[in-house]
């Protein structure tokens, strides 16, 4: 079936399959494989994603359900060759091991902050519950989020 | 492989609710997972998750009308809830995790009808009546009679769940909830126990208690209510509830705990509550 959707800013329209995920659509149709599959059941968070601003698993999302949202991935965060400032904290503060699970880290942290720019440590853990880690032991990663609020502070 | 219906309007989900294999969508944090695992194959999935009609939530009188579509998030933001049924917003906090938030569904957790179920335990509570449509018309079931066993409710077919309704208590409740598991997040309980207590002095006035995870389906505990209701909290009393959980409950054992230590833990969480209700 035809859905018509917002990826990063740009109309699509894709011819989806009823059975298709969002997950599968980002990824195999619209090539755009920063947003990775985890576990595949919701549980881990790697594939999160934002449908009109909030955090969502992109793998329990079915493809015809986001007909007329707006989407954003992780490669719609960086304005040009610059990376945003999310992106900028996670590498200074070493929050980045293998990588695998990063993309869904930055959209959590993404959705927290553009609601929230000075957030609890209580509000960054309940942000980020739903993403798992299996490198970094998280302490650098809510580190990374407290830098990355500071910096967003410091843009406005 | 099914075929995908947007519902806009009520009466377009009535049209089609009765076609063979058809089931509905909402937030698919459940039934996506139960289709690509397999256990269930539907053939027609009606998507209720923009439909106006059932969702948002509004208070009538001394109730408050929650849709059945509306996400969990929406419940845990809205003022009206905070102000009125605060132990909602306490247990629905510890639902899966942020992004299982922002699409699972009131409606959705009920009709899947676990016996973790988390937010059937504030339902409980508060004794909420679900509102239940259908193509011969409407009718409305306590929450306690609605549940059923793992997976089972009393919908029939053609029916579906329009939304909850949920009176505001009168009375000043201490409210407590306590949720055991591995890790905060993303766990379904081991045991979990919700508890309004309005208390006088040390004297229990009015206590309700329901629990997770240790019965066919979340429960009242009526029997303990009613034998400790009126009393003076001390050690013996606290000593006797205990007893008296541990022994009106039917856990089973399965991959997160055994029937023994879930006893175990609603025990202890009783007395917990016990304790807490008179210290505070």
């Amino acid at each position: 079936m035809k859905i018509r959707f917002t990826v990063n800013g740009r109309v699509e329209e894709k011819d989806v399959r009823e059975d298709e995920r969002l997950l599968d659509v980002i990824r195999d149709d619209l090539q755009l494989t920063g947003t990775k599959e985890g576990c595949g059941e919701g549980e881990c968070g790697a594939c999160t994603v934002l449908i009109d601003g909030k955090a969502v698993v992109s793998c329990l999302i079915l493809a015809p359900q986001v007909d007329g949202k707006e989407i954003l991935t992780i490669e719609g965060l960086a304005p040009g060759e610059e990376l945003h400032p999310i992106q900028r904290a996670f590498v200074e503060k070493g929050a980045v091991q293998c990588g695998f699970c990063t993309p869904g880290f930055i959209m959590s942290t993404y959705a927290l902050l553009t609601s929230n720019i000075d957030p609890s440590d209580e509000e960054i853990l309940a942000a980020l519950e739903g993403n798992l880690c299996r490198c970094t032991g998280y302490a650098k990663i809510i580190e990374a989020v407290r830098y990355a609020a500071e910096l967003m502070r410091r843009q406005k | 492989m099914h075929h995908y219906m947007k519902i806009k309007r009520v009466p377009e989900l009535l049209e089609r609710i009765t076609d063979p294999g058809a089931r509905i969508l909402c937030g698919g944090t459940d039934l996506v997972v139960k289709m690509r695992s397999g256990a269930i194959d539907p053939t027609l999935l009606l998507d209720i998750s923009d439909t106006e009609a059932l969702r948002g939530i509004e208070g009538k009188e001394d109730r408050l009308i929650i849709g059945a579509a509306t996400t969990v998030s929406e419940i845990i933001a809205d003022r009206l809830v905070a102000e009125k049924l605060p132990l909602l917003q306490t247990v629905l906090r510890t639902l899966g995790s942020t992004q299982i938030r922002n699409r699972a569904t009131l409606g959705g957790n009920l009709v899947n009808a676990s016996p973790a179920a988390d937010s059937a335990i504030p339902l409980l509570l508060y004794q909420a009546d679900v509102n239940i449509s259908g193509i011969h018309g409407d009718r409305r079931v306590p929450v306690e009679d609605f549940l059923v066993a793992p997976g089972k409710t009393t919908l029939t077919s053609g029916e579906f769940v329009r939304g909850v309704s949920i009176p505001a208590p009168n009375a000043a409740f201490g409210s407590f909830f306590h949720k055991v598991g591995r890790r905060k997040a993303m766990i379904i309980a081991i045991a979990s126990l919700g508890a309004l207590v309005s208390m006088k002095d040390d004297v229990i006035n009015e206590i309700r208690l329901a629990a997770g995870s240790v019965a066919p389906r979340p429960i009242r505990m009526r029997e303990l209510e009613q034998a400790i209701t009126g009393k003076l909290v001390t050690k013996a009393l606290i000593e006797h509830a205990k007893t008296m959980a541990i022994n009106s409950v039917s856990p089973i054992d399965d991959v997160r705990a055994s029937a023994d230590y879930r006893r175990e833990v609603i025990g202890e969480l009783v007395a917990r509550v016990m304790r807490d209700a008179v210290s505070g």
